[in-house]
């Protein structure tokens, strides 16, 4: 009866929510902060998958992830796929949250608080290593691949920074960013004109058509 | 198996015991026997004979509970006791647990086993028969049976036991093997029923015949519509069913008017 196979999907939430506890357990000074969220309920529908995903708070240490759930939410957010890939994605949360097509239902504050938690999370990934491989081995490597992200990190950055200068100097595939405000400054100021000069035309014509009728 | 029991296999109070006819009073008997086998390994060879899915199949259970604190849960065929668990923390230290199962091998197992988990503040541990439930009437939020029903040897008189003991309001969670919706996985499922299912229960709990009647006793289970109706017929309202797995397990729900 129901359009998804609930054991599929309780098999993708059981294996995220191990993960996200697991790297809550390698955040211990994020605990405080979340403890002072815990019993927050959070509804995401995903509305191109038909999809519903409720995110609580249990505690400091502890999220559950939900396919059902009957309780009011603190906050419900509703959007497609492309909408919430484009948030997570994005260097800006707030602006994309509200300038994309997520329609947003009850506390917005519940739900920025609980992405600003995230934002500062600190995880130790060094922990595990060290617990496993011993204190030398351990810092050797969790510093091996700290040295990498940062690397890769860079890269990412540097590479994006090439593109975009490529794109706009070399190329001159895409507008500067200026040039586009202003193009769309121009376009919107064109808009506005349109519009006014459209309804001065349809005050004269209601006073032409009502001058007729009354002769 | 018990001759004699066999040997009234067309009397109008047989009842199915798998694939076999049995008088009806010998069912409970036989079904206990069978569990009284399997019980130290239950848990184990679930594991082994679902690839640990059905962790998965009782999680969803769990959420479609809405189980709340304060509220009181009948866990009917518990037995080991993994769903009592998680009720436990979810209805919280001013709710309750009842953790029931007609089999004294499997209760004694899933009491040790909540015992180890620290989950006992909550949760009361009661030999019962799910076919004359030894609770007051409107007494419980919320009853669950897992893989239970089909054990039970006259399942309509389990299920007017189960809305006696329900609150107006309350909700039935049964939780039972059913049948695939589609041929091709039926018929995987029947090779994997009584192939490999027997095999695995010769190996790690030393006893085939057991597990053969586990595989039987699921084909002759009711499908969806027909519990569906069973439960409507029992006087449960908004009955309906989540099909999980291509429909090899089905969870059924219904509500006390």
């Amino acid at each position: 009866m129901t359009q998804h196979d609930p054991a599929l999907l309780s098999a993708a939430l059981a294996g995220t929510e191990r993960a996200l506890n697991q790297a809550i357990a390698l955040a211990p000074h994020s605990h405080q902060e979340l403890d002072a969220v815990s019993g927050t309920l959070l509804g995401i529908e995903i509305t191109t998958l038909d999809l519903n995903v409720y995110i609580e708070m249990v505690t400091g240490t502890e999220v559950r992830l939900m396919a059902h759930c009957e309780r009011d939410t603190d906050a419900f957010v509703r959007g497609t796929l492309e909408d919430f890939a484009a948030l997570a994605t994005s260097e800006d949360p707030a602006a994309t949250l509200i300038n994309s097509g997520i329609e947003l239902e009850g506390s917005s504050a519940s739900l920025i608080t609980l992405q600003q938690v995230i934002a500062r999370m600190e995880i130790d990934w060094e922990a595990p290593l060290v617990d496993l491989l011993g204190d030398v081995a351990g810092h050797q490597i969790a510093e091996g691949l700290r040295r990498f992200f940062r690397w890769g990190e860079g890269a990412r950055a540097s590479l994006k920074r090439q593109v975009s200068e490529y794109l706009l100097e070399e190329g001159r595939l895409t507008p500067p960013k200026a040039e586009l405000e202003h193009f769309y400054d121009a376009v919107q100021s064109v808009a506005m004109r349109v519009e006014r000069a459209q309804s001065q035309v349809e005050k004269l014509l209601a006073k032409a058509a009502a001058r007729g009728t009354s002769q | 198996m018990n001759d004699e029991a066999t040997s009234n296999a067309d009397r109008d109070d047989a009842t199915d015991f798998g694939f076999t006819r049995v008088d009806r009073e010998a069912k409970a008997g036989m079904v206990r026997g069978v569990f009284d086998s399997v019980a130290s390994r239950y848990d184990l060879m679930n594991d082994l004979m679902s690839g640990g899915v059905h962790r998965l199949w009782k999680r969803y259970t769990i959420e479609l509970s809405a189980a709340r604190p304060g509220q009181t849960i009948l866990d009917i065929a518990g037995g080991t006791g993994d769903l009592a668990a998680r009720f436990s923390r979810l209805v919280g230290p001013e709710g309750q647990v009842i953790l029931a199962d007609i089999n004294a091998a499997m209760l004694e197992v899933g009491r040790d086993r909540l015992i180890d988990k620290g989950a006992t503040g909550n949760i009361e541990v009661v030999q019962a028969d799910a076919q004359a439930l030894p609770f007051k009437d409107n007494s419980v939020d919320c009853i669950t049976i897992a893989f239970g029903l089909r054990n039970v040897t006259d399942k309509t008189l389990a299920l007017r036991s189960m809305l006696r003991v329900l609150r107006p309001g309350g909700r039935l969670l049964v939780l039972e093997f059913s049948k695939p919706t589609s041929a091709l996985l039926g018929k995987v499922y029947d090779q994997y029923s009584f192939q490999i299912l027997p095999a695995m229960g010769r190996l790690i709990a030393q006893d085939a015949d057991s597990y053969r009647y586990l595989a039987e006793s699921i084909r002759k289970h009711p499908d969806q519509e027909t519990l569906l109706a069973m439960m409507e017929e029992a006087g449960f309202g908004e009955c309906r069913y989540h099909n999980m797995t291509g429909g090899i397990v089905a969870l059924h729900q219904g509500f006390k008017p």
